[in-house]
């Protein structure tokens, strides 16, 4: 059917010609998605310029990480208080490292799971794919309507992709 | 002018994205008979570390030697000795991607595994010490019938967060890291399990922009996590020895003596995998002799930093005026265990100095075995501090000896076996060079570059 979502997926063997298709694609307002085999810059100025959510949750997972691992220093202290070498019970230089300990790792593990999800990680489909891409090809995926493929497919060829396809669904 | 951009890409001999590809995932393909030699090797050794540990356990404690006055010997050794050279490969991935010395990237991914799987070594070792390794549990706080809690105050509970932490956070930017080059081999893959393989460890990644967005932001976030773990985690084993009275130990430089010393023997270490690992996978176009050239300047700065804490140590003990500290330093280089010592003072000291000359410092049959002498070093340098502080400690009455036992040899033997058989396995069905980081450091591939010759 004409108006059945498409996917057209462009296959780029140059950067400057990626980037001239990104630009076409941005101008018709179409949803797309780039593929590269590694970050670039050129890109990224491109598609995404604003600051990625990971850094928010990260910094939470910290905090939380550092009051678990203080406050479980302290509580066990107080429950079992221990005399050890006339050191305070509740001995704030020696606890330290575990507070901190616990700030790294429940923020490097918050890291973890915040990438996982705005990667959207694990997953087993990804419209347009092409093993090509974590080569040494780019690519530019559009979803658009029947009717707007071939004025896509022309957008992509005359940037210079090297072949564009046309795929049923997203 | 070149731009921001183009500052930090350097020409790898003009390496494209496809040669990174091919290079790196060829050394996937079905090992040859070296590797199995190699593998067996190792499983050997484990095997013989394997026996020695039950026998351990069934006969008794005492059969490894451990006894008054040396009651931390050659397990305590070994744990301090594969803490430090986990160190290094957190240096080499997170320290220096913070500082943007992009020479890092041929080799850090080596690094990073080697790392995780040295920290799966060390965190054996004071459980293979407790004797009673099911005793193990009670380091962790968790809430018992006993109504006990580990005592926070302890350096030896600083070690269970210190070096768990450091695990899970070295694993997990381990991993990470490798994400993208999984789903490069599983975009190559030719048989179906390593398909399966690749297409589960990858999580489906693509390569989409927002994921490399997310991706790069996380990874600068692990970066900064980490270095500052590869200060603390040393820090904090030193302290198993400085937060005691024992002269020798209760020092001040401890701990920079100690992170220092880490990177030393880490870096060493690095070299000794790398060399071979270049040889066998015709490495040369990616690993060139910029990176040994900066590996060894590495070495060659934190061999002045060892120097300088031995030189401190020998100096704090006169200028104290205590009579146990000046003994103890005396002891050490005229004693009975004199020869190691000297042993450790030229593999880490002397030896290294060599590096000053350029020619050495890109000679790779040199630096193969200034790496393995620096090891030796380093390994003699823990048995210094351990040993040689517990033989004489204070007052005559506590002074001993130490029966070395065929039972720690053979742990110790096989630790290396445990170790080498991770890495063998590892270089076989994982990228052991970091593809997409490789690619991010070449100039993009652009069909019109300007007037200037820039993209």
């Amino acid at each position: 059917m004409e108006g059945a979502t498409r996917a057209v997926v462009g296959v780029f063997s140059y950067l400057d010609d990626t980037v001239k298709g990104i630009k076409r694609i941005q101008s018709t307002g179409l949803n797309y998605r780039v593929y590269s085999p590694t970050p670039l810059p050129e890109l990224e100025e491109l598609t995404f310029p604003q600051k990625s959510p990971v850094r928010i949750v990260s910094l939470i997972g910290a905090i939380t990480g550092l009051a678990f691992g203080w406050g479980l220093a302290i509580w066990c202290s107080l429950d079992l208080p221990l005399r050890t070498s006339a050191k305070d019970i509740v001995s704030v230089p020696a606890f330290f490292v575990p507070g901190y300990e616990c700030t790294i790792l429940f923020g490097g593990l918050s890291t973890l799971f915040a990438m996982l999800y705005f990667c959207r990680l694990p997953t087993l489909f990804a419209a347009g794919y092409d093993p090509r891409f974590s080569n040494d090809k780019f690519g530019i995926v559009v979803e658009c309507g029947g009717n707007q493929a071939d004025d896509v497919k022309r957008k992509l060829l005359e940037s210079g992709a090297d072949d564009v396809d046309v795929r049923e669904g997203l | 002018m070149k731009t921001e951009h183009e500052h930090h890409r350097q020409k790898l001999d003009d390496v494209t994205y496809g040669e990174v590809n091919s290079t790196v995932l060829k050394m996937l393909e079905p090992p040859g008979a070296g590797w199995y030699v190699l593998l067996g090797s190792c499983l050997s050794l484990l095997a013989i570390g394997a026996s020695c540990w039950f026998y351990q356990m069934y006969a008794g404690f005492g059969e490894s030697g451990k006894s008054h006055p040396i009651g931390w010997g050659t397990y305590i050794t070994n744990f301090v000795f594969w803490v430090g050279i986990a160190h290094s490969g957190t240096l080499i991935s997170a320290v220096l991607y913070l500082f943007r010395a992009y020479f890092r990237q041929p080799i850090y991914r080596l690094a990073e595994a080697m790392t995780v799987f040295a920290v799966m070594t060390a965190g054996l070792f004071p459980i293979i010490h407790l004797g009673r390794p099911w005793m193990a549990l009670w380091l962790i706080p968790y809430p018992n019938e006993r109504a006990l809690w580990p005592n926070f105050r302890s350096p030896l509970l600083w070690d269970v967060f210190a070096v768990s932490t450091y695990f899970t956070i070295s694993a997990t930017f381990f991993f990470v890291g490798l994400i993208p080059d999984i789903a490069a081999a599983r975009d190559q893959a030719k048989t179906p399990f390593r398909k399966l393989l690749y297409s589960v460890t990858s999580l489906g990644w693509r390569g989409s922009h927002a994921q490399w967005k997310h991706y790069t932001s996380a990874y600068l976030i692990f970066a900064a996590f980490a270095a500052p773990l590869v200060v603390s985690v040393h820090s904090v084993v030193s302290w198993d020895f400085a937060m005691s009275i024992v002269p020798g130990w209760h020092a001040t430089i401890f701990p920079p003596y100690f992170v220092a010393g880490a990177i030393f023997s880490g870096v060493a270490m690095v070299i000794s995998l790398a060399i071979p690992l270049r040889k066998a996978f015709n490495l040369h176009r990616l690993i060139t002799p910029f990176h040994f050239d900066a590996m060894s300047k590495l070495i060659l700065l934190t061999s002045g930093v060892v120097t300088y804490s031995y030189l401190t140590e020998f100096y704090v003990a006169w200028f104290s005026n205590n009579p146990y500290e000046r003994y103890q330093f005396w002891f050490r280089p005229f004693g009975e265990l004199w020869i190691a010592f000297w042993g450790m003072t030229f593999c880490n000291c002397i030896f290294p100095q060599l590096l000053w000359f350029k020619g050495l410092r890109t000679n790779i049959a040199f630096l193969f075995v200034l790496s393995i002498f620096i090891n030796i070093g380093m390994w003699l340098e823990r048995f210094n501090i351990i040993f040689q502080s517990l033989t004489v400690e204070y007052i005559p009455a506590a002074w001993g000896g130490y029966n070395f036992s065929w039972i720690e040899v053979g742990i110790t033997i096989g630790a290396f076996g445990w170790f080498g058989m991770w890495m063998t396995l590892f270089i076989k069905f994982f990228p052991s060079v970091a593809i997409a980081e490789i690619k991010e450091v070449l100039p993009p591939p652009v069909r019109h570059a300007d007037a200037h010759g820039h993209h």
